[in-house]
């Protein structure tokens, strides 16, 4: 197995006192799609933004593909993209022109329509984010997020308060992401996400990893406890018949 | 001054009207090579971009444009028009010709005739109504002419006008009264040949004395400087911490002395957009003359812009929200709105407060504006106005980069 691409070992963070995230360790492996799962408060947030080199770690250390974040965080942010949990761009400024700024802040000089186009929003290359619906403001978010080529992945709960139709979407979105190689970390609340996009997934709660593995062996773990549904499991849910009635189409 | 016009069209015309050009332009887009390269100075290529972004969204803000743009011309349609007629010494008065003579009519036409100097209130025609009016100072004074003036004695008509006046206006009487002492003077000596052995005449001096005009333009170029350097960022930092606009910045690498200086490079160009409508405006409709050197007196500006610019990049790169950035700038800007000469005159100011008035960041600006582009002055000339900026902007850059915080 090749080395990890990242690697967190016992990792502290504090606020006013408070202690967010208490020790916690875990590696992620080059390509894979890691999930951190957990109720909100239980520390996810933080964990990601100490390895994006937003907040100072307070003890412990993480490294991105063999870089210190503490000690070399701009070599860090050249290396990771981060898709925000609030869709925060610039008002009255086109997606391209968006696009062009996010490149020249690694830099960079890009043609930004290329890469609307990996998201599908090359029609709407002259419009403001403002006048995007949130689906696509999401999936403009993980294009800009992708302009350098980074070779980690943020995504903080990408398909909170998104429809089905477009969180079906944006899953497509991650998988061809993945795909091209890059390593993925997300955030979500979402089980059925988890199971369907992550190979790993580390369960958090009060700023501890309680567990991680892939997703199967620990359903499997749970059912070797004896753990048995109150209800009987159908063979569809009601997700299922939403889509099955409105179809897969998006609707943005 | 047409080449300036020529630029300003141009620009406006293609930051208002970019759309007509964009048809060309995605076309050639449309067949992407490799999709990052990476530019020749990538630094430039930051700053350069991020500068050339803001420009553009600032000329979409309708708002922005009216506050920042619009707000000072009006303030110059106000001001202006104060000092237009400030020049020349005008009467309001009431005319009252009690006389029948044949003079007298000449002379009554000729006081109504002579405009420039005399606005005469058609609903004066006697003396009851004439005290009213100047127990409210709407009339200055009142002119009378009495039955018997104009009438012939020892060859040629003679008689005496009087001015009544209230005492309220007693300056402005005895300057009517000298005034029409002189006219007097010249009908006497018509009639009666005299021979005057001192004469006294006056002799401008050079055409290049200032006027309040000047002193109008040149506070306003720092009126809307502020405008748009302070209140500018005040507002939009903080609505952009707010966004996370800043936090997607602070992900990347981008340094914040990259964000300051596309910072300040964009509000150059605004300022200096706004600036040269603004003096455009100011000779157009007011005929204000720049005597001094064009590139010179921007090369001024930007540095002033730059300066000025640093204490809104302080306050608004240091407030959380803008309940913290509002008051700040409130307490920062006001003095230097009244104070630093930018609506009143510093030369009217009582001595100590002029004194101390010399020292606030504007003050230096809006001198040195003035000194080159109404007194024609070279920057060699103004080399403390240059030397107190450059000191402020050490100073307020020092402040800025040391509180900003990006979320």
């Amino acid at each position: 197995m090749s080395k990890p691409i990242v690697e967190v070992e016992n990792l502290h963070k504090s606020y006013d006192g408070k202690e967010v995230v208490k020790g916690i360790s875990f590696e992620v492996e080059d390509g894979e799609v890691f999930g951190i799962l957990g109720p909100n408060g239980a520390g996810k947030t933080t964990t990601l933004e100490t390895i994006e080199a937003l907040r100072p770690i307070d003890k412990g250390t993480v490294i991105v593909n063999g870089v210190d974040v503490a000690k070399n965080p701009q070599k860090v942010k050249y290396m990771i993209g981060v898709q925000l949990q609030s869709t925060s761009f610039m008002d009255k400024v086109k997606l391209t022109e968006l696009l062009e700024q996010q490149a020249a802040a690694y830099g960079e000089k890009i043609k930004p329509l290329d890469f609307l186009k990996d998201v599908d929003l090359t029609d709407r290359a002259g419009s403001y984010v403002e006048h995007l619906s949130g689906g696509q403001k999401q999936r403009f978010s993980i294009a800009a997020a992708l302009v350098h080529q980074p070779k980690v992945f943020f995504m903080d709960e990408p398909t909170t308060g998104l429809d089905p139709q477009a969180r079906r979407n944006l899953w497509d979105l991650v998988q061809r992401v993945s795909k091209r190689g890059i390593t993925i970390i997300l955030t979500t609340h979402y089980m059925e996400e988890a199971e369907l996009l992550c190979d790993r997934v580390a369960i958090m709660d009060s700023g501890k990893i309680i567990a991680l593995d892939t997703p199967k062996k620990l359903v499997k773990d749970l059912l070797s406890k004896g753990f048995k549904k109150k209800q009987e499991v159908q063979q569809a849910s009601l997700e299922d018949v939403f889509i099955d009635l409105t179809g897969k189409e998006l609707r943005d | 001054m047409k080449w300036i016009i020529l630029i300003v069209v141009v620009v406006l015309a293609r930051l208002l009207f970019g759309r007509i050009f964009k048809v060309s332009r995605s076309k050639r887009m449309e067949n992407p090579s490799k999709p990052l390269t990476k530019p020749k100075m990538p630094q430039l290529y930051t700053v350069s971009t991020f500068a050339k972004i803001s420009v553009k969204r600032y000329f979409r803000d309708k708002t922005a444009i009216f506050f920042t743009i619009l707000f000072p011309l009006i303030f110059l349609f106000v001001f202006g028009s104060f000092s237009k007629g400030g020049n020349s010494i005008s009467f309001h008065i009431g005319l009252i010709n009690q006389s029948s003579s044949q003079f007298a009519k000449q002379f009554e036409n000729q006081v109504k005739s002579n405009k420039k100097m005399f606005n005469i209130d058609k609903d004066v025609n006697n003396l009851d109504q004439a005290k009213d009016k100047m127990s409210r100072s709407e009339i200055d004074a009142t002119l009378v002419l009495p039955p018997n003036f104009g009438d012939v004695k020892n060859g040629h008509p003679a008689g005496q006008a009087v001015i009544y006046y209230n005492p309220v206006n007693q300056q402005a009487a005895q300057t009517l009264q000298t005034v029409m002492q002189g006219q007097f003077e010249d009908i006497n000596t018509k009639y009666v040949k005299v021979d005057k052995p001192f004469t006294v005449v006056g002799k401008s001096t050079s055409h290049q004395g200032l006027t309040s005009l000047d002193y109008t333009v040149s506070g306003l170029i720092g009126f809307s400087i502020i405008g748009l350097g302070i209140f500018g960022p005040v507002n939009y930092f903080p609505e952009m911490k707010k966004q996370g606009v800043l936090r997607r910045l602070h992900i990347t690498p981008l340094r914040s002395w990259q964000f300051f200086i596309s910072s300040v490079l964009s509000n150059a160009v605004i300022g200096l957009v706004s600036i040269a409508i603004m003096l455009i405006v100011a000779s157009v409709a007011f005929n204000f003359h720049i005597i001094g050197n064009y590139f010179e007196l921007g090369l001024f500006i930007i540095f002033g812009i730059l300066t000025i610019f640093g204490i809104g990049l302080a306050i608004g790169g240091w407030a959380k929200n803008e309940n913290q950035a509002a008051p700040l700038a409130n307490i920062i800007v006001f003095p230097m709105l009244f104070l630093s000469g930018t609506f009143f005159p510093r030369y009217t100011m009582p001595d100590w407060l002029q004194h101390i008035t010399a020292y606030l960041p504007l003050t230096p600006i809006i001198d040195g504006i003035r000194m080159i582009a109404t007194e024609g002055k070279h920057l060699t000339d103004i080399g403390p106005q240059i030397g107190l900026t450059a000191i402020w902007a050490v100073i307020i850059y020092a402040i800025a980069f040391r509180v900003f915080r990006w979320e």
